[in-house]
């Protein structure tokens, strides 16, 4: 890695980093060391999404509608060990998991969100509500005095459950990366993305669903016919909600209304995966602390070895997993910029190449804005 | 076996310390592996097993007369230090409060902090702070009350440090500490003073000393309102009153203690110290005036914050405002009153607060809205507690004020009116936060709002049924402090026949106009300058903040790097010079003395001299290049 | 037995210093002299009898008769907590010494040589043999600022040698002049307090006693030497600076300035209380100015020695056991922060108050520091449980009845601690670790074992201070009683 001493103006990056994507390279340095890192992150990683998808899709189907949902994250297998190890909190973090879904919900973009506002999804739920509270009626009481507060958990749960699904196949991608790396198959950072970019291209059309049981009778909740699909209603969304905007941490942003460090916008939120600082992971409100915490239970031993290295070895995994969980996630960004772009980034057509330039521009605004100069060592000028 | 827990009911306040020292391993990182909930349902445990007990203690002292444990403390010279503690029903009922809420805080605390990892070092700040609000419940001495008082400052610094990255909690813990031990060591100040003029320290003792003491009025004045300058920090009176607004930079559930449980226990002390507010007439009246300037300054302040913690926050100090006016007017009974209801009414009011903060992500009321048809739970929390609050739903305050102006106390007209207008000014602030949060469309941050999970929802509906439960209490004992019933009037007079209907119609009035005043948009702002200006001023606190900044600060600041420039240039350069002269004109000496001494020192100074020339032997350069360098 | 407490540490710095042995070998003597120093020193503490006022163990041999020089130790109340201090904090100094040191012999012998010179400071009953172990005790010290400091070393320890070897002359002058007004022919300490001179005499003989200790205390305005040669000496060596070598200073002026001038000394005192509260405000203000992190600690120190002063000063039954607690409270605190500043400096390379933040930060700052540090500060702003609160407690309780104005003063001073430990806490360990701060190595517990047993001591002192006041409680009031 070489890092350019000189700074340079924003405008200069955007030339250069269309240039580099044009090439067909990442927006990620192309070097050794950073395939090591995020292959194996991928992979720690991919086990880990497997977990939440597991736990998401069984929340979401089991314990829609249940005002204590007391053992949601032990997937219906609940036995006294499995208890006592829950109670030692020496579990997947699934609290995590939920809250990428509640950030987007929150942050809403895509079909999914706009299916959820539809008449037929309120009637759904309506008949589910009606059904699955046939005998309490307590709440179906309750449900007429407020008569958002039980639909809005099923909108809820269909966000559980579209990122359970979406989350399956990014776990799968990631997981069949680290064997073709195994087995010597993956050789640089464009083999990387251009991996993810086939997988996510595989998938692209695959229907997100979600139907839900009460007593033997089935309710469609999001039905085939909704017509939502994996990559443009719940990959582009989660995209935008956790990669780019997110939500800004306790530990590090002031909520004070009168400080006005929160926009109003939530456009311009930037306290996604891309943007945020790697160091004070470990501490206090950093939710990311707990997906750190539960990769480093999975690395590959090659990752371990180079995280042990360290002058702190072990002792500041959580921010070394961060960091180099950032580059792979620049690395599924540019998956997705390519999956996305009007026409193929290598194309020769000139006009093309005009649409693809003000495609990628509006994307490097953003992300030039993130830690990709950082993690590519590069050094931007005060004024952008 | 309930005797038994009767006499070592002094291990309640352990419990919740032992509870945050098992907490070490996952705070100080030694447990890495795995995470820190374990912490934090042993904390709970911890608590749960104070409420059970002080429950059961609760019950059997009603029937028994208050009981003293006094322990020694250090006995030292002429000095013997007693710490000593009361069981009596209103220390348990303290402590019951204290238990109670903080084991649902606790739990809600489970569910608005799972996302964080440092939820080990949260839960032993928590059982810390827990700790020493028991002990003060229980404590009846003024020695013992105040380290317990310094041990909440302390747990304050650490509870608004929690999240100590963020920028602005690393100024507000600051702040929240000193301006606590500013009242605190003025407090310190007024105890060693009066251990001095020979006192126990103990709060009963303090009653009979009081009416025998013969002080200079002075002292007696400047000893009154040492003793009160502890409470006023605590309880967020003015002029010590800007740490709580800051303070509302720390997690949520530890700001649901601070602004019900942790201004209460400063006015607990203060109840238990009200004998010695009677030394003379100045300290009461600077209770009456504190209390007043703070309860109308802060409900102003209130309904200009646009921050939902903050608005709430300032109430608290306008409440504890009537808290401190009703012990200056030695009405302590409804001063306890008083904080009995504020307390668990503002509890609830920020568990509410939390989950809509959870869920929308959000602290600024002008971005939120029509949250009521999809978060019951919160709602109905955010409706019983303003009820609670506000002396016209038939609920804990409208009691306590029935209470407080139904005859059975001396009151004027003057404060009839100043109750008039914070209960006023409190209708309109929650009715307008009400409306602005629950109410109308649904803006973008609101717009996805599932209610809280049931960690947090579960406290607060309970809280909900305790805040109703508990309107029961003026009612039926409105008597926690004085032995009997203080006389009735025989005649009623106009005021107590006017009192409540005024009452009643103030709050309506200020429920009409919070529901009909215009509020502030999400980022803009009125263009009439009057407006903007007032609602500047009322939004930044009248800009104490700034005030405090160009006097005190700027003075303690300038003072500082004068002194430490006089130290470095001045003092330095004098002394040195001095002592280099001194060095030769020792030699004169020994012209002075004569005989056996004379020789003895022309040895000594010899000989010194000789080990310094064989010290600075070969290093003469540097002498001689220090002295140039400072002459 | 209480010549061993300085013949042992001596003994060993011969060794160490003389014989060409390695390192580590050098440190294991050292440390085994500590370890028995302090084991005699526990077993000292169980056979006295802290009932009894007076000498204990004494040991009373005529060394150079011709000029009334006798070997003459004893323990008392007044000297004992300060023995058990320094021989603790001696051991604390050398294990918290790095294993790498440069010239290991030559630092351990001067390191031992400055322990027992101490120790015989203390025990001396005898005036000129105080003095002799008084003065001994400088050059050691000098040379491991000297040798061992930081980049201004030379002027530091320059500075420091010529400020106390003043010091040294002056109370020597004093002791001289007392002998030849008494006419006795002995600087036996208990024969000299038998004499009561005439109140002018006291006076000339106290004026140059009191400035030679106000200069080793420090109090203001003779106080500048002493922030120079805590930021320039090494960790170990300003934890025995603030631990011991200062308390020399307050030692001599209970001892000699109480102990032998009680007339002029109360004719005086209501200057001295003044003194120690301009010293404690000035102090308090300095420190709140400073950047260094070392320097904050150092001015405190200043304004903590003074509370000696006034209690000392104020001369009650009270005041005068708060005094000599205070002396143990001041010792254990400023030893403790002494050290956690010296582990964040080695860690992190820096002590800049504007260039350090977030170090509390878990994974890759010093979290564990940080959070001693903040009790550190809390016990030294008098946080009830740990011992800066009692002992300030009784200090101000014991003065008030007699200078209510200087004792309020100084409880403002006690206010500023709070205010610039706080300033410094909130920049140093709050926010985001700074950035491009080069990666800090980790501590191993084992590096934080010192501080973790002061901080032990410092909370079972302030939960149970009768454990420490009931050494001195006699012997501190006998001293109010003359001759």
């Amino acid at each position: 890695m070489v890092s350019t001493e000189v700074k340079r103006s924003k405008s200069y990056f955007i030339d250069e980093y269309i240039a580099r994507l044009e090439k067909g390279d990442a927006l990620l340095d192309d070097t050794p060391q950073n395939l090591v890192e995020v292959v194996g992150i991928l992979k720690s990683y991919g086990v880990v999404l497997d977990a939440y998808s597991v736990n998401l899709c069984y929340i979401a189907d089991t314990q829609f509608l249940k005002l204590f949902p007391f053992f949601k994250y032990f997937n219906g297998d609940v036995n006294t060990k499995k208890f006592l190890k829950f109670l030692w909190h020496d579990r997947i973090n699934y609290e995590y998991a939920e809250y990428c879904m509640k950030a987007m919900f929150w942050h809403g973009g895509g079909g999914l969100d706009a299916y959820v506002d539809t008449p037929e999804f309120a009637a759904a739920t309506e008949e589910l509500i009606k059904a699955y509270f046939k005998y309490n009626p307590l709440m179906i009481g309750l449900h007429k005095a407020f008569k958002d507060f039980l639909p809005e958990q099923m909108r809820q749960m269909a966000y559980y459950s579209g990122l359970g699904q979406f989350w399956r196949v990014m776990s799968d991608i990631f997981i069949n990366l680290s064997d073709s790396y195994d087995r010597g198959e993956i050789k640089c950072i464009p083999d990387v993305v251009k991996f993810i970019l086939d997988g996510l291209v595989a998938d692209a059309a695959r229907p997100i669903t979600y139907t839900v049981k009460v007593r033997d009778q089935e309710y469609d909740i999001l039905p085939k016919s909704a017509g939502l699909t994996f990559l443009m209603d719940t990959g582009v969304p989660y995209v935008e909600a956790v990669f780019f905007r997110g939500t800004p941490f306790r530990g590090t942003v002031s909520y004070n209304a009168q400080a006005y460090e929160i926009s109003y916008d939530l456009g311009m939120f930037n306290y996604g995966a891309l943007y945020a600082d790697p160091l004070p992971i470990g501490g206090a409100g950093i939710p990311p602390t707990l997906l750190m915490q539960d990769m480093r239970h999975f690395l590959p031993d090659y990752l371990q070895d180079i995280y042990r290295q360290n002058v702190r070895g072990e002792g500041d995994i959580r921010i070394q997993i961060c960091e180099s969980f950032q580059k792979s996630m620049f690395c599924v960004t540019t998956a997705a910029v390519q999956g996305l772009a009007p026409h193929p980034l290598n194309t020769e057509d000139s006009e093309e190449q005009m649409a693809n330039r003000k495609y990628l521009k509006g994307w490097l605004n953003r992300i030039l804005e993130s830690q990709i100069l950082k993690v590519n060592n590069q050094k931007t000028a005060e004024v952008s | 076996m309930t005797d038994f827990l009767l006499e070592n009911s002094w291990i309640i306040p352990i419990y919740s310390l032992v509870g945050a020292l098992l907490t070490l391993p996952w705070s100080l990182g030694i447990i890495r592996k795995t995470g820190p909930r374990p912490a934090a349902y042993l904390n709970i445990v911890m608590t749960l097993v104070a409420f059970v007990h002080s429950s059961i203690i609760f019950k059997l002292i009603w029937t028994r007369p208050a009981q003293q444990f006094i322990f020694h403390w250090l006995q030292v010279a002429d000095l013997d230090l007693v710490l000593s503690i009361e069981l009596s029903p209103v220390s348990f009922g303290a402590m019951e409060l204290v238990t109670g809420i903080s084991l649902l805080v606790q739990i809600y605390a489970l569910g608005y902090m799972e996302k964080d990892w440092s939820l080990a070092r949260f839960f032993a700040l928590m059982g810390f702070f827990e700790a020493a609000l028991v002990g003060l419940a229980l404590s009846d001495s003024l020695l013992l009350s105040y380290c317990l008082l310094e041990a909440l400052t302390l747990s304050t610094y650490l509870l608004v440090g929690f999240w100590y990255a963020q920028p602005l909690v690393v100024t507000a813990a600051r702040d929240a500490f000193l301006t606590k031990r500013v009242g605190d060591i003025v407090l310190l100040m007024g105890i060693v003073a009066l251990s001095n003029y020979g006192e126990g320290l103990n709060f009963s003792e303090l009653d009979t000393w009081v009416e025998g003491h013969q002080l200079d009025p002075t002292v007696a004045a400047l000893l009154g309102l040492a003793l009160i300058a502890g409470p006023i920090g605590k309880c967020a009176q003015f002029p010590l009153n800007l740490w709580l607004d800051e303070a509302m930079e720390g997690p949520n559930p530890a700001g649901i203690m601070r602004n019900s449980i942790v201004v209460s226990a400063g006015a607990y002390v203060l109840i238990k110290l009200e004998p010695a507010t009677t030394l003379s007439p100045i300290s009461a009246d600077a209770l009456i005036i504190i209390g007043t300037v703070t309860a109308i300054g802060t409900s102003l302040m209130a309904i200009a914050q646009i921050d939902i913690k903050r608005a709430l926050s300032h109430s608290s100090s306008a409440y504890l405002g009537l808290v401190f006016i009703a012990v200056g007017l030695r009405q302590v009974d409804i001063a306890f009153l008083l904080l009995f209801t504020h307390a668990i009414a503002k509890a609830l009011l920020f568990m509410s607060a939390g989950s809509v903060i959870l869920t929308s992500n959000n602290q600024n009321v002008t971005e939120m809205g029509g949250l009521w048809s999809r978060m019951p739970a919160t709602g109905m929390s955010f409706v019983v507690g303003s009820a609670g609050l506000i002396g016209f739903a038939p609920l804990g305050m409208f009691w306590t004020y029935q209470r407080w102006f139904s005859g059975s106390w001396d009151v004027d007209w003057w404060l009839l009116l100043l109750v008039m207008f914070v209960n006023a000014l409190s209708a309109i602030n929650l009715t307008r936060l009400f409306r602005v949060i629950f109410m109308g469309e649904p803006q973008i941050k609101t717009r996805r709002a599932p209610e809280v999970p049931w960690q947090m929802a579960v406290p607060m509906v309970a809280l909900t049924v305790v805040t109703l439960i508990t309107t029961f209490t003026p009612i039926k004992w409105p008597l926690w402090l004085s032995p009997n019933t203080p006389l009735s009037l025989e005649q009623p007079e106009l005021i107590n026949q006017y009192a409540i209907p005024l009452l009643i119609v103030s709050g309506a009035l200020g429920c009409v106009i919070g529901l009909t005043i215009r509020v502030r948009q999400a980022w803009a702002r009125s263009s009439n300058i009057a407006v903007r200006f007032v609602q500047d001023l009322l939004a930044y606190d009248f800009y104490i903040e700034k005030l405090y900044e160009v006097t005190v600060i700027a003075a303690v600041s300038g003072l500082s790097k004068l002194t430490s420039w006089v130290d470095r240039y001045v003092v330095d350069g004098v002394v040195n010079l001095v002592s280099l002269a001194t060095i030769f004109s020792s030699n004169a000496l020994k012209y002075n003395v004569s005989g056996q001494s004379q020789f003895y020192l022309a040895t000594i100074v010899i000989g010194v001299g000789l080990l310094l020339w064989s010290m600075l032997h070969g290093q003469w350069s540097i002498v001689t290049n220090y002295w140039s360098s400072i002459m | 037995m209480l010549s061993a407490l300085i013949l042992i540490p001596f003994l060993a710095a011969a060794i160490v210093g003389l014989t060409p042995l390695k390192g580590t070998i050098c440190r294991n003597i050292a440390l085994v002299t500590a370890v028995t120093t302090l084991g005699i020193n526990i077993v000292l503490g169980f056979q006295f009898d802290f009932q009894h006022p007076g000498w204990q163990f004494a040991q009373d041999v005529p060394w150079i008769e011709w000029i009334g020089l006798n070997y003459h130790l004893g323990i008392d109340g007044l000297s004992f907590p300060l023995l058990l201090l320094n021989s603790l904090l001696t051991l604390i100094a050398i294990i918290s010494t790095s294993q790498g040191i440069q010239r290991p012999r030559l630092y351990y012998a001067m390191l031992l040589l400055l322990s027992g010179g101490a120790a015989g400071a203390f025990l001396a009953q005898d005036l000129l043999l105080f003095f002799l172990f008084y003065e001994l005790e400088i050059v050691p010290l000098y040379f491991l600022i000297a040798i061992w400091g930081g980049a201004k070393k030379g002027y530091a320890a320059m500075k420091f040698l010529l400020y106390t070897a003043l010091s040294g002359i002056l109370v020597l002058a004093s002791f001289l002049g007392l002998v030849w007004l008494t006419g006795e022919s002995t600087f036996d300490y208990q024969t000299l307090r038998e004499h009561t001179l005439p109140l002018g005499s006291q006076l000339f003989l106290l004026a140059p006693l009191l400035i030679g200790v106000f200069i080793k205390i420090p109090i203001f305005p003779f106080h500048t030497w002493l922030p120079d040669a805590h930021v320039e000496a090494s960790t170990p060596i300003s934890v025995l600076l603030a631990g011991v070598l200062l308390k020399l200073g307050t030692y001599a002026l209970l001892r000699f300035g109480v102990g032998l001038f009680l007339e002029g000394w109360v004719y005086l005192a209501p200057w001295l209380a003044v003194l120690a509260s301009i010293s404690a405000l000035y102090g308090a203000s300095c420190a709140i100015a400073q950047t260094d992190m070392k320097k904050v600690v150092a001015y405190s120190s200043i304004a903590h020695m003074a509370y000696i002063l006034l209690a000392a000063s104020a001369s009650t039954r009270l005041s005068m056991t708060a005094a000599v607690f205070q002396m143990v409270s001041h010792g254990l605190i400023s030893a403790f922060l002494f050290l956690l500043v010296g582990m964040v400096y080695k860690k992190t390379g820096s002590r800049d108050v504007n260039y350090l933040r977030g170090l509390l930060n878990p994974e890759r700052g010093l979290p564990v520091t940080g959070g001693m540090m903040i009790l550190g500060v809390m016990a030294s702003s008098g946080l009830p449980g740990m011992v800066g609160f009692i002992s300030e407690f009784l200090v101000f309780r014991g003065s008030i009845a007699i200078f209510p104005i200087p004792t309020l003063l100084c409880m403002v001073g006690t206010g500023l601690t709070a205010v610039y430990f706080l300033l410094v806490i909130n920049k140093v360990f709050f926010g985001r670790l700074t950035v491009g701060l080069p990666k800090i190595p980790p501590v191993k517990w084992k590096e934080h074992a010192p501080a973790f047993v002061l901080l032990l001591l410092i909370f079972a002192f302030g939960l149970k201070p009768d454990w420490v006041t009931h050494w001195s409680e006699v012997q501190a009031i006998a001293l109010l009683t003359g001759g």
